[in-house]
Protein backbone atom coordinates (compact mmCIF):
# COMPACT_ATOMS: atom_id res chain seq x y z
CA UNK A 1 0.00 0.00 0.00
CA UNK A 2 1.61 3.52 -0.84
CA UNK A 3 2.06 6.08 1.90
CA UNK A 4 0.27 9.08 0.15
CA UNK A 5 -2.11 8.36 -2.44
CA UNK A 6 -2.96 10.96 -4.72
CA UNK A 7 -6.32 10.51 -6.58
CA UNK A 8 -6.98 13.40 -9.15
CA UNK A 9 -6.73 16.09 -6.71
CA UNK A 10 -8.22 19.24 -7.08
CA UNK A 11 -8.26 22.76 -5.17
CA UNK A 12 -10.25 25.60 -6.89
CA UNK A 13 -9.65 29.17 -5.81
CA UNK A 14 -12.10 30.85 -7.75
CA UNK A 15 -11.27 30.55 -11.26
CA UNK A 16 -7.51 29.48 -10.64
CA UNK A 17 -6.58 25.46 -9.84
CA UNK A 18 -4.36 25.87 -7.35
CA UNK A 19 -4.11 21.82 -7.78
CA UNK A 20 -5.67 20.58 -11.37
CA UNK A 21 -6.46 16.96 -11.47
CA UNK A 22 -3.16 15.71 -9.63
CA UNK A 23 -2.84 12.26 -9.51
CA UNK A 24 -0.10 10.07 -7.54
CA UNK A 25 1.81 8.02 -5.36
CA UNK A 26 3.92 7.94 -2.75
CA UNK A 27 5.79 4.40 -1.78
CA UNK A 28 6.96 3.63 1.58
CA UNK A 29 10.88 3.43 2.00
CA UNK A 30 11.16 6.42 -0.60
CA UNK A 31 12.35 10.37 -0.65
CA UNK A 32 10.00 11.78 -2.91
CA UNK A 33 10.84 15.32 -4.23
CA UNK A 34 7.76 17.82 -5.36
CA UNK A 35 9.25 20.03 -7.55
CA UNK A 36 8.32 23.15 -9.51
CA UNK A 37 8.18 26.42 -9.15
CA UNK A 38 7.36 29.19 -6.75
CA UNK A 39 3.43 29.30 -7.04
CA UNK A 40 3.27 26.12 -8.50
CA UNK A 41 0.65 24.75 -6.20
CA UNK A 42 3.08 22.77 -4.04
CA UNK A 43 2.16 23.82 -0.78
CA UNK A 44 -1.43 23.57 -1.40
CA UNK A 45 -1.35 19.61 -2.28
CA UNK A 46 1.16 19.70 0.87
CA UNK A 47 -1.34 21.06 2.97
CA UNK A 48 -4.45 19.19 1.70
CA UNK A 49 -2.62 16.32 2.74
CA UNK A 50 -2.53 17.35 6.18
CA UNK A 51 -6.31 18.57 5.86
CA UNK A 52 -5.14 21.79 6.30
CA UNK A 53 -7.65 22.59 3.33
CA UNK A 54 -10.18 20.72 1.75
CA UNK A 55 -10.49 19.26 -2.27
CA UNK A 56 -12.97 21.01 -4.49
CA UNK A 57 -12.99 17.47 -5.92
CA UNK A 58 -10.50 14.53 -5.62
CA UNK A 59 -9.23 12.67 -3.04
CA UNK A 60 -5.84 11.62 -1.67
CA UNK A 61 -4.75 8.97 1.52
CA UNK A 62 -2.41 9.56 4.09
CA UNK A 63 -0.97 6.59 5.45
CA UNK A 64 -4.45 4.85 4.55
CA UNK A 65 -6.54 7.66 5.73
CA UNK A 66 -8.95 9.50 3.21
CA UNK A 67 -8.06 13.46 3.70
CA UNK A 68 -11.96 13.65 3.61
CA UNK A 69 -12.40 11.53 6.81
CA UNK A 70 -11.34 14.32 9.34
CA UNK A 71 -11.33 12.01 12.23
CA UNK A 72 -9.30 9.17 10.68
CA UNK A 73 -6.59 11.93 9.19
CA UNK A 74 -6.35 13.57 13.09
CA UNK A 75 -5.59 9.62 14.39
CA UNK A 76 -2.82 8.75 11.87
CA UNK A 77 -1.17 12.30 11.90
CA UNK A 78 0.94 10.60 15.25
CA UNK A 79 2.45 8.86 12.30
CA UNK A 80 3.06 11.91 10.46
CA UNK A 81 5.87 14.56 10.77
CA UNK A 82 5.29 17.83 9.04
CA UNK A 83 7.64 20.71 8.57
CA UNK A 84 5.82 24.01 7.01
CA UNK A 85 7.21 26.41 4.57
CA UNK A 86 6.29 29.19 7.39
CA UNK A 87 7.39 28.25 11.17
CA UNK A 88 4.18 29.58 13.29
CA UNK A 89 5.94 28.81 16.78
CA UNK A 90 4.99 30.56 20.04
CA UNK A 91 7.49 33.71 19.67
CA UNK A 92 7.76 34.30 23.52
CA UNK A 93 8.62 30.57 24.56
CA UNK A 94 12.00 29.23 24.08
CA UNK A 95 12.83 26.30 21.87
CA UNK A 96 12.94 23.94 24.84
CA UNK A 97 9.22 24.68 25.63
CA UNK A 98 8.12 24.64 22.37
CA UNK A 99 9.62 21.09 21.98
CA UNK A 100 7.93 20.13 25.27
CA UNK A 101 4.67 21.26 24.26
CA UNK A 102 4.66 19.32 20.65
CA UNK A 103 5.79 16.75 23.02
CA UNK A 104 3.33 16.21 24.78
CA UNK A 105 0.73 16.14 22.28
CA UNK A 106 2.70 13.18 19.98
CA UNK A 107 5.50 12.43 22.06
CA UNK A 108 9.54 12.70 21.65
CA UNK A 109 11.50 9.58 21.88
CA UNK A 110 14.13 10.90 19.28
CA UNK A 111 14.20 14.30 20.18
CA UNK A 112 17.86 14.12 22.17
CA UNK A 113 19.28 12.17 19.04
CA UNK A 114 18.31 14.96 16.84
CA UNK A 115 19.58 17.99 18.83
CA UNK A 116 23.10 16.52 18.09
CA UNK A 117 22.64 16.83 14.54
CA UNK A 118 20.60 20.12 14.53
CA UNK A 119 21.04 22.38 17.41
CA UNK A 120 18.58 25.50 17.94
CA UNK A 121 19.78 27.75 21.07
CA UNK A 122 16.93 25.73 22.98
CA UNK A 123 17.35 28.16 25.84
CA UNK A 124 15.89 31.59 23.97
CA UNK A 125 13.04 32.78 22.98
CA UNK A 126 11.89 32.02 19.46
CA UNK A 127 11.95 35.42 18.48
CA UNK A 128 15.21 35.95 18.39
CA UNK A 129 15.79 33.00 15.96
CA UNK A 130 17.78 33.38 12.53
CA UNK A 131 15.77 31.97 9.77
CA UNK A 132 18.07 28.63 10.14
CA UNK A 133 17.70 28.32 14.01
CA UNK A 134 14.09 28.03 13.65
CA UNK A 135 14.08 25.91 10.39
CA UNK A 136 16.50 23.51 12.49
CA UNK A 137 13.69 23.82 14.97
CA UNK A 138 10.85 22.64 12.97
CA UNK A 139 13.00 19.81 11.94
CA UNK A 140 13.93 18.28 15.14
CA UNK A 141 9.90 18.52 15.87
CA UNK A 142 9.02 17.04 12.52
CA UNK A 143 11.08 13.94 13.53
CA UNK A 144 11.16 13.65 16.97
CA UNK A 145 8.06 10.99 16.99
CA UNK A 146 9.83 8.70 15.08
CA UNK A 147 7.01 8.92 12.25
CA UNK A 148 6.16 6.77 9.44
CA UNK A 149 6.25 9.74 6.83
CA UNK A 150 7.77 13.01 7.28
CA UNK A 151 6.24 15.89 5.15
CA UNK A 152 9.06 18.90 4.53
CA UNK A 153 7.59 22.39 2.38
CA UNK A 154 10.76 23.70 1.25
CA UNK A 155 13.04 21.95 4.34
CA UNK A 156 16.47 23.36 3.76
CA UNK A 157 15.13 27.18 2.74
CA UNK A 158 17.00 29.37 5.01
CA UNK A 159 19.83 26.83 6.33
CA UNK A 160 23.35 27.17 5.25
CA UNK A 161 25.27 24.60 2.96
CA UNK A 162 26.96 23.12 5.82
CA UNK A 163 23.22 22.04 7.78
CA UNK A 164 21.98 21.35 4.38
CA UNK A 165 24.34 18.85 3.96
CA UNK A 166 23.70 16.91 6.64
CA UNK A 167 19.85 17.03 6.44
CA UNK A 168 20.19 15.65 3.10
CA UNK A 169 22.15 12.87 4.80
CA UNK A 170 19.81 12.21 7.69
CA UNK A 171 17.59 11.97 5.10
CA UNK A 172 19.18 9.33 3.77
CA UNK A 173 19.56 7.53 6.86
CA UNK A 174 15.78 8.08 7.39
CA UNK A 175 14.94 6.59 4.16
CA UNK A 176 17.64 3.60 4.40
CA UNK A 177 15.73 2.66 8.06
CA UNK A 178 12.32 2.46 5.82
CA UNK A 179 11.13 5.60 6.50
CA UNK A 180 9.11 7.86 3.79
CA UNK A 181 9.97 11.35 2.77
CA UNK A 182 7.79 13.33 0.72
CA UNK A 183 9.70 16.91 0.10
CA UNK A 184 9.25 20.21 -1.69
CA UNK A 185 11.31 22.05 -3.58
CA UNK A 186 11.97 24.89 -6.21
CA UNK A 187 15.70 23.89 -6.05
CA UNK A 188 16.48 21.37 -8.91
CA UNK A 189 19.54 20.79 -7.47
CA UNK A 190 18.51 19.81 -3.95
CA UNK A 191 15.58 17.00 -5.62
CA UNK A 192 18.63 15.73 -7.57
CA UNK A 193 20.84 15.28 -4.47
CA UNK A 194 18.84 13.35 -2.32
CA UNK A 195 15.58 12.40 -4.01
CA UNK A 196 14.91 8.83 -5.38
CA UNK A 197 11.49 9.74 -7.16
CA UNK A 198 10.24 13.45 -8.55
CA UNK A 199 6.75 15.11 -9.40
CA UNK A 200 6.99 17.77 -11.12
CA UNK A 201 4.36 20.24 -10.80
CA UNK A 202 3.43 23.61 -12.80
CA UNK A 203 0.76 25.63 -12.64
CA UNK A 204 -1.27 22.92 -10.59
CA UNK A 205 -0.42 20.53 -12.85
CA UNK A 206 1.57 17.28 -12.58
CA UNK A 207 4.10 17.48 -15.60
CA UNK A 208 6.18 14.73 -14.54
CA UNK A 209 6.55 11.62 -12.88
CA UNK A 210 9.76 9.64 -12.54
CA UNK A 211 13.03 8.65 -11.29
CA UNK A 212 15.92 10.88 -10.90
CA UNK A 213 18.02 9.59 -12.56
CA UNK A 214 15.74 10.19 -15.96
CA UNK A 215 15.14 13.80 -14.80
CA UNK A 216 19.20 14.02 -14.58
CA UNK A 217 19.78 12.81 -17.85
CA UNK A 218 17.10 15.08 -18.92
CA UNK A 219 18.19 18.39 -16.89
CA UNK A 220 21.48 19.11 -18.85
CA UNK A 221 23.83 21.83 -18.06
CA UNK A 222 23.25 25.63 -18.64
CA UNK A 223 26.84 26.63 -20.39
CA UNK A 224 27.80 30.36 -21.36
CA UNK A 225 30.73 30.36 -23.89
CA UNK A 226 32.50 34.07 -24.57
CA UNK A 227 34.94 33.31 -28.02
CA UNK A 228 37.59 35.79 -29.28
CA UNK A 229 35.92 36.59 -32.39
CA UNK A 230 31.89 35.97 -33.56
CA UNK A 231 31.02 32.64 -34.61
CA UNK A 232 28.60 31.21 -37.19
CA UNK A 233 25.58 29.84 -35.23
CA UNK A 234 25.62 27.01 -37.46
CA UNK A 235 29.08 26.00 -38.01
CA UNK A 236 28.97 26.19 -33.83
CA UNK A 237 25.88 23.75 -33.04
CA UNK A 238 26.02 20.41 -32.22
CA UNK A 239 23.10 17.74 -31.86
CA UNK A 240 23.38 17.88 -27.91
CA UNK A 241 22.43 21.68 -27.42
CA UNK A 242 19.72 23.24 -27.34
CA UNK A 243 18.23 26.64 -26.89
CA UNK A 244 21.32 27.97 -28.53
CA UNK A 245 21.54 31.94 -28.74
CA UNK A 246 24.57 33.90 -30.08
CA UNK A 247 24.96 37.15 -29.94
CA UNK A 248 28.40 38.66 -31.82
CA UNK A 249 30.77 36.25 -30.21
CA UNK A 250 28.77 35.09 -26.93
CA UNK A 251 26.82 32.06 -26.98
CA UNK A 252 24.35 30.34 -24.82
CA UNK A 253 23.08 26.94 -25.01
CA UNK A 254 21.80 24.27 -22.95
CA UNK A 255 24.16 20.91 -23.14
CA UNK A 256 22.32 17.37 -22.67
CA UNK A 257 25.32 15.15 -23.74
CA UNK A 258 28.53 14.64 -21.19
CA UNK A 259 30.68 16.98 -19.67
CA UNK A 260 33.75 15.74 -21.39
CA UNK A 261 32.71 15.97 -24.87
CA UNK A 262 31.96 19.63 -24.14
CA UNK A 263 35.56 20.35 -23.41
CA UNK A 264 37.31 18.34 -26.07
CA UNK A 265 34.63 20.26 -28.34
CA UNK A 266 35.07 24.05 -26.84
CA UNK A 267 39.03 23.22 -27.57
CA UNK A 268 38.49 23.87 -31.22
CA UNK A 269 37.11 27.52 -31.03
CA UNK A 270 39.25 30.40 -29.72
CA UNK A 271 37.61 30.39 -26.22
CA UNK A 272 38.10 33.41 -24.20
CA UNK A 273 35.68 32.24 -21.05
CA UNK A 274 33.13 29.89 -19.81
CA UNK A 275 30.80 29.22 -17.54
CA UNK A 276 28.78 26.23 -16.95
CA UNK A 277 26.02 26.05 -14.79
CA UNK A 278 22.83 24.19 -13.55
CA UNK A 279 19.92 24.72 -15.45
CA UNK A 280 17.20 26.75 -14.77
CA UNK A 281 14.03 24.57 -13.86
CA UNK A 282 11.79 26.77 -15.89
CA UNK A 283 14.16 26.05 -19.05
CA UNK A 284 13.69 22.36 -17.85
CA UNK A 285 9.57 22.46 -18.52
CA UNK A 286 10.27 24.56 -21.67
CA UNK A 287 12.72 21.80 -22.72
CA UNK A 288 11.48 18.86 -22.23
CA UNK A 289 7.92 18.79 -20.66
CA UNK A 290 6.55 21.26 -23.38
CA UNK A 291 3.73 24.15 -22.21
CA UNK A 292 0.65 21.63 -21.80
CA UNK A 293 2.81 18.76 -21.31
CA UNK A 294 0.86 15.58 -19.22
CA UNK A 295 1.81 12.72 -17.48
CA UNK A 296 3.05 9.82 -19.55
CA UNK A 297 5.09 7.53 -17.30
CA UNK A 298 5.91 5.73 -20.44
CA UNK A 299 7.46 8.29 -22.11
CA UNK A 300 8.78 8.99 -19.31
CA UNK A 301 11.36 6.25 -19.67
CA UNK A 302 12.05 6.11 -23.21
CA UNK A 303 12.68 10.28 -23.24
CA UNK A 304 15.80 9.76 -22.93
CA UNK A 305 16.80 8.77 -26.12
CA UNK A 306 14.66 11.26 -27.56
CA UNK A 307 16.48 13.80 -25.81
CA UNK A 308 19.97 12.65 -27.65
CA UNK A 309 18.24 13.21 -31.06
CA UNK A 310 18.65 17.03 -29.64
CA UNK A 311 14.93 17.89 -30.19
CA UNK A 312 13.30 20.83 -28.75
CA UNK A 313 10.25 19.02 -27.06
CA UNK A 314 10.36 15.49 -26.55
CA UNK A 315 7.48 14.98 -25.11
CA UNK A 316 4.01 17.53 -25.45
CA UNK A 317 0.34 16.46 -24.58
CA UNK A 318 1.48 12.71 -23.93
CA UNK A 319 -2.61 12.25 -22.43
CA UNK B 1 -4.93 15.98 25.56
CA UNK B 2 -4.56 18.99 27.04
CA UNK B 3 -1.28 20.41 25.85
CA UNK B 4 -2.81 23.47 24.26
CA UNK B 5 -5.14 24.14 27.51
CA UNK B 6 -1.60 23.93 29.32
CA UNK B 7 -0.17 26.53 26.55
CA UNK B 8 -3.05 28.79 26.34
CA UNK B 9 -3.74 29.37 30.18
CA UNK B 10 -0.25 30.39 30.24
CA UNK B 11 -0.52 33.13 27.64
CA UNK B 12 -4.02 34.70 29.80
CA UNK B 13 -1.63 34.63 33.49
CA UNK B 14 -0.04 37.76 32.02
CA UNK B 15 -2.55 39.82 30.81
CA UNK B 16 -5.14 38.77 33.72
CA UNK B 17 -2.08 39.99 36.32
CA UNK B 18 -2.41 43.57 34.48
CA UNK B 19 -5.86 43.77 34.77
CA UNK B 20 -5.89 42.87 38.54
CA UNK B 21 -3.03 45.74 39.10
CA UNK B 22 -5.64 48.31 36.47
CA UNK B 23 -8.50 46.97 39.35
CA UNK B 24 -6.28 47.68 42.39
CA UNK B 25 -5.68 51.28 40.96
CA UNK B 26 -8.97 51.87 40.26
CA UNK B 27 -10.28 50.67 43.98
CA UNK B 28 -7.63 52.47 45.61
CA UNK B 29 -9.06 55.68 44.00
CA UNK B 30 -12.37 55.18 44.59
CA UNK B 31 -11.93 54.21 47.70
CA UNK B 32 -9.84 57.09 48.58
CA UNK B 33 -12.79 59.50 47.20
CA UNK B 34 -15.84 57.66 48.59
CA UNK B 35 -15.51 59.68 52.31
CA UNK B 36 -15.38 62.80 50.82
CA UNK B 37 -17.60 62.30 48.26
CA UNK B 38 -20.57 60.56 49.93
CA UNK B 39 -22.70 63.62 51.25
CA UNK B 40 -22.70 65.48 47.85
CA UNK B 41 -23.32 62.50 45.94
CA UNK B 42 -27.11 62.86 46.67
CA UNK B 43 -26.51 66.56 45.23
CA UNK B 44 -25.26 64.67 42.35
CA UNK B 45 -27.47 62.67 41.59
CA UNK B 46 -30.09 65.86 41.89
CA UNK B 47 -27.65 67.53 39.46
CA UNK B 48 -27.38 65.19 36.33
CA UNK B 49 -30.88 64.28 34.22
CA UNK B 50 -31.93 60.53 34.72
CA UNK B 51 -31.29 59.32 31.85
CA UNK B 52 -27.62 59.59 32.94
CA UNK B 53 -27.96 57.06 35.20
CA UNK B 54 -30.20 55.11 33.30
CA UNK B 55 -27.83 54.09 30.56
CA UNK B 56 -25.63 53.22 33.02
CA UNK B 57 -27.86 51.46 35.73
CA UNK B 58 -26.57 53.49 38.45
CA UNK B 59 -28.54 53.84 42.10
CA UNK B 60 -28.23 55.03 45.58
CA UNK B 61 -24.52 56.42 44.87
CA UNK B 62 -24.43 57.40 48.30
CA UNK B 63 -23.79 53.95 49.68
CA UNK B 64 -21.18 52.29 48.99
CA UNK B 65 -22.30 49.29 47.63
CA UNK B 66 -23.99 52.08 44.83
CA UNK B 67 -21.35 54.23 44.72
CA UNK B 68 -19.26 51.11 44.05
CA UNK B 69 -21.52 49.21 41.68
CA UNK B 70 -21.84 52.29 39.53
CA UNK B 71 -17.73 53.53 39.55
CA UNK B 72 -16.31 49.90 39.31
CA UNK B 73 -18.50 47.40 38.59
CA UNK B 74 -21.42 49.61 35.98
CA UNK B 75 -18.12 50.40 33.53
CA UNK B 76 -14.90 48.94 34.25
CA UNK B 77 -16.56 45.56 34.86
CA UNK B 78 -19.17 45.18 32.27
CA UNK B 79 -17.43 47.05 29.98
CA UNK B 80 -14.04 46.94 29.97
CA UNK B 81 -13.39 43.35 31.34
CA UNK B 82 -16.19 42.14 28.78
CA UNK B 83 -14.21 44.02 26.13
CA UNK B 84 -11.10 41.90 27.27
CA UNK B 85 -12.87 38.57 27.03
CA UNK B 86 -13.95 39.48 23.59
CA UNK B 87 -10.84 40.85 22.25
CA UNK B 88 -9.38 37.30 23.74
CA UNK B 89 -12.13 34.82 21.78
CA UNK B 90 -11.56 37.07 18.69
CA UNK B 91 -8.01 36.01 18.58
CA UNK B 92 -8.15 32.85 19.50
CA UNK B 93 -8.38 31.12 15.66
CA UNK B 94 -8.05 34.34 13.63
CA UNK B 95 -4.65 35.18 14.87
CA UNK B 96 -3.35 31.38 15.14
CA UNK B 97 -4.19 30.78 11.34
CA UNK B 98 -2.56 34.24 10.32
CA UNK B 99 0.36 33.52 11.98
CA UNK B 100 0.46 29.89 11.08
CA UNK B 101 0.64 28.64 14.44
CA UNK B 102 -2.64 26.76 13.20
CA UNK B 103 -0.82 24.57 10.56
CA UNK B 104 2.16 23.26 13.23
CA UNK B 105 -0.95 22.75 16.01
CA UNK B 106 -2.88 20.89 13.48
CA UNK B 107 -0.59 18.54 12.43
CA UNK B 108 -0.48 17.03 15.75
CA UNK B 109 -3.06 14.35 16.33
CA UNK B 110 -6.12 16.68 17.59
CA UNK B 111 -8.95 17.59 16.58
CA UNK B 112 -10.18 21.19 15.24
CA UNK B 113 -13.18 20.91 17.54
CA UNK B 114 -10.38 19.98 20.78
CA UNK B 115 -8.54 22.53 19.59
CA UNK B 116 -11.40 25.51 20.00
CA UNK B 117 -12.45 23.64 23.45
CA UNK B 118 -9.13 24.21 24.61
CA UNK B 119 -8.61 27.25 23.95
CA UNK B 120 -11.53 28.33 25.33
CA UNK B 121 -11.10 26.44 28.30
CA UNK B 122 -8.17 28.57 29.28
CA UNK B 123 -10.18 31.34 29.99
CA UNK B 124 -10.72 29.73 33.25
CA UNK B 125 -7.05 31.86 34.10
CA UNK B 126 -8.87 35.16 33.49
CA UNK B 127 -11.91 34.51 35.46
CA UNK B 128 -10.70 32.74 38.40
CA UNK B 129 -7.66 35.27 38.81
CA UNK B 130 -10.02 38.51 38.03
CA UNK B 131 -12.65 36.82 40.19
CA UNK B 132 -10.37 36.25 43.30
CA UNK B 133 -8.49 39.11 43.20
CA UNK B 134 -11.28 41.74 42.67
CA UNK B 135 -13.58 41.49 44.94
CA UNK B 136 -10.92 40.79 47.84
CA UNK B 137 -9.50 44.47 47.41
CA UNK B 138 -12.35 45.66 47.25
CA UNK B 139 -13.97 43.98 50.30
CA UNK B 140 -10.42 45.07 52.15
CA UNK B 141 -10.70 48.56 50.66
CA UNK B 142 -14.12 49.24 52.20
CA UNK B 143 -13.26 47.93 55.48
CA UNK B 144 -9.64 49.95 55.33
CA UNK B 145 -12.14 53.38 55.07
CA UNK B 146 -14.78 52.20 57.31
CA UNK B 147 -17.53 50.75 55.52
CA UNK B 148 -18.58 47.62 54.90
CA UNK B 149 -19.43 45.08 52.05
CA UNK B 150 -22.02 42.54 51.92
CA UNK B 151 -19.98 39.42 51.03
CA UNK B 152 -22.84 36.97 49.70
CA UNK B 153 -23.90 40.24 47.16
CA UNK B 154 -20.07 40.75 46.70
CA UNK B 155 -19.35 36.79 45.96
CA UNK B 156 -22.70 37.07 43.66
CA UNK B 157 -21.73 40.06 41.41
CA UNK B 158 -18.90 38.17 40.29
CA UNK B 159 -20.17 34.31 40.32
CA UNK B 160 -22.98 36.21 37.75
CA UNK B 161 -20.88 37.79 35.85
CA UNK B 162 -18.54 34.88 34.72
CA UNK B 163 -21.59 33.84 32.20
CA UNK B 164 -21.96 37.60 31.04
CA UNK B 165 -18.30 37.33 30.53
CA UNK B 166 -18.47 34.19 28.63
CA UNK B 167 -20.67 35.37 26.20
CA UNK B 168 -18.56 38.03 25.39
CA UNK B 169 -16.13 35.86 24.82
CA UNK B 170 -18.19 33.54 22.84
CA UNK B 171 -19.11 36.59 20.34
CA UNK B 172 -15.54 37.37 19.92
CA UNK B 173 -14.55 33.24 19.39
CA UNK B 174 -17.29 33.85 16.98
CA UNK B 175 -16.18 36.54 14.92
CA UNK B 176 -12.12 34.89 15.32
CA UNK B 177 -13.35 31.65 13.23
CA UNK B 178 -15.34 33.99 10.69
CA UNK B 179 -13.09 36.53 9.86
CA UNK B 180 -9.70 35.85 8.30
CA UNK B 181 -7.57 39.11 9.73
CA UNK B 182 -6.74 39.28 13.07
CA UNK B 183 -7.11 42.88 13.65
CA UNK B 184 -10.71 42.97 11.84
CA UNK B 185 -11.66 39.98 13.84
CA UNK B 186 -10.64 41.54 17.32
CA UNK B 187 -12.03 45.24 16.04
CA UNK B 188 -15.13 43.21 15.25
CA UNK B 189 -15.61 41.13 18.28
CA UNK B 190 -14.90 44.51 20.68
CA UNK B 191 -17.70 46.71 18.54
CA UNK B 192 -20.16 43.78 18.89
CA UNK B 193 -19.88 43.68 22.81
CA UNK B 194 -19.46 47.64 22.88
CA UNK B 195 -22.21 48.27 20.44
CA UNK B 196 -24.80 45.83 22.69
CA UNK B 197 -24.19 47.09 25.97
CA UNK B 198 -24.58 50.74 24.31
CA UNK B 199 -27.86 49.26 22.56
CA UNK B 200 -28.83 47.79 26.19
CA UNK B 201 -28.21 51.20 27.90
CA UNK B 202 -30.00 53.31 25.98
CA UNK B 203 -33.29 50.84 25.25
CA UNK B 204 -33.82 50.88 28.99
CA UNK B 205 -34.19 54.96 28.47
CA UNK B 206 -37.64 54.90 26.71
CA UNK B 207 -40.17 51.67 27.85
CA UNK B 208 -41.09 51.38 24.28
CA UNK B 209 -37.89 50.34 23.26
CA UNK B 210 -36.91 48.35 26.12
CA UNK B 211 -37.46 44.93 24.50
CA UNK B 212 -34.43 45.73 21.73
CA UNK B 213 -32.18 45.52 24.45
CA UNK B 214 -33.76 41.75 25.30
CA UNK B 215 -31.09 40.39 22.39
CA UNK B 216 -28.15 42.12 24.46
CA UNK B 217 -25.42 40.29 27.03
CA UNK B 218 -25.80 42.56 29.44
CA UNK B 219 -29.62 42.74 29.95
CA UNK B 220 -29.44 39.23 31.89
CA UNK B 221 -26.63 40.85 34.75
CA UNK B 222 -27.54 43.28 36.47
CA UNK B 223 -24.79 44.74 38.95
CA UNK B 224 -26.56 47.21 40.70
CA UNK B 225 -29.75 45.04 41.55
CA UNK B 226 -27.28 42.13 42.88
CA UNK B 227 -24.95 45.18 44.92
CA UNK B 228 -27.83 47.21 46.18
CA UNK B 229 -30.82 45.18 46.32
CA UNK B 230 -29.09 41.61 46.42
CA UNK B 231 -31.69 40.11 43.65
CA UNK B 232 -29.73 37.33 42.29
CA UNK B 233 -31.22 36.98 38.84
CA UNK B 234 -29.88 33.06 38.36
CA UNK B 235 -32.40 32.31 35.36
CA UNK B 236 -30.95 34.73 33.55
CA UNK B 237 -26.60 33.83 34.56
CA UNK B 238 -28.67 30.25 32.95
CA UNK B 239 -29.23 31.89 29.73
CA UNK B 240 -26.31 33.10 29.27
CA UNK B 241 -24.03 30.25 29.55
CA UNK B 242 -26.64 28.23 27.45
CA UNK B 243 -25.82 31.25 25.03
CA UNK B 244 -21.97 31.07 25.76
CA UNK B 245 -22.42 27.47 24.95
CA UNK B 246 -24.12 27.52 21.76
CA UNK B 247 -22.00 30.19 20.50
CA UNK B 248 -18.98 27.58 21.32
CA UNK B 249 -20.62 24.81 19.63
CA UNK B 250 -21.29 27.09 16.46
CA UNK B 251 -17.46 28.51 16.24
CA UNK B 252 -16.37 24.92 16.11
CA UNK B 253 -18.78 23.65 13.83
CA UNK B 254 -17.45 26.27 11.47
CA UNK B 255 -13.89 25.63 12.24
CA UNK B 256 -14.20 22.30 11.69
CA UNK B 257 -15.26 22.94 8.28
CA UNK B 258 -13.54 25.66 6.50
CA UNK B 259 -10.44 25.72 5.16
CA UNK B 260 -7.52 27.51 6.95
Amino acid sequence: MPVIRIDDLTKRYGDVAANDHVTFDVEAGEIFGYLGPNGAGKTTTIRLLLGLIKPTSGTAEVLGADIRDRRALTEVKSDVGYLPDTLGFEERLTGRRVLDHFARMRGDERREELLELFRPPLDKPIETYSSGNRRMLGIVQAFMHDPQLVIMDEPTSGLDPLKQDRLHLFLEKERDAGKTIFLSSHVLSEVQRVCDRVGIIRDGELVALEEIETLLGRSGKRVWVHLAEPVDEERFRTDEMIDLEVTDATVQFTYTGEAKTLLEYLVGFDVVDVEIGEPQLDDIFKHYYGDDATVDEESAVTGKDAVSTGEDRVRTGGG
Amino acid sequence: MTAILRLESRKRLRASIVLVVVFVLLSALYFSMFPSVEEEMEELADAFPDFFFELFGIEALHTIEGFIAAEIYSFFWVVLVAIYFAYVGAGMIAKDVRERKMDLTLSNPVSRESVVLQKVSALWVPLVVLNTAVPLVVYVGALVIGESFDPVSLAMVHLLSIPYLLVCAGIGLLVSVLVDRPRSARATAISLVFVLWLVDGVSRLDPDFEWIGAVTPSRYYDETAILVHEEYALADAGLLLVTFLVLVAVAALVFARRDI
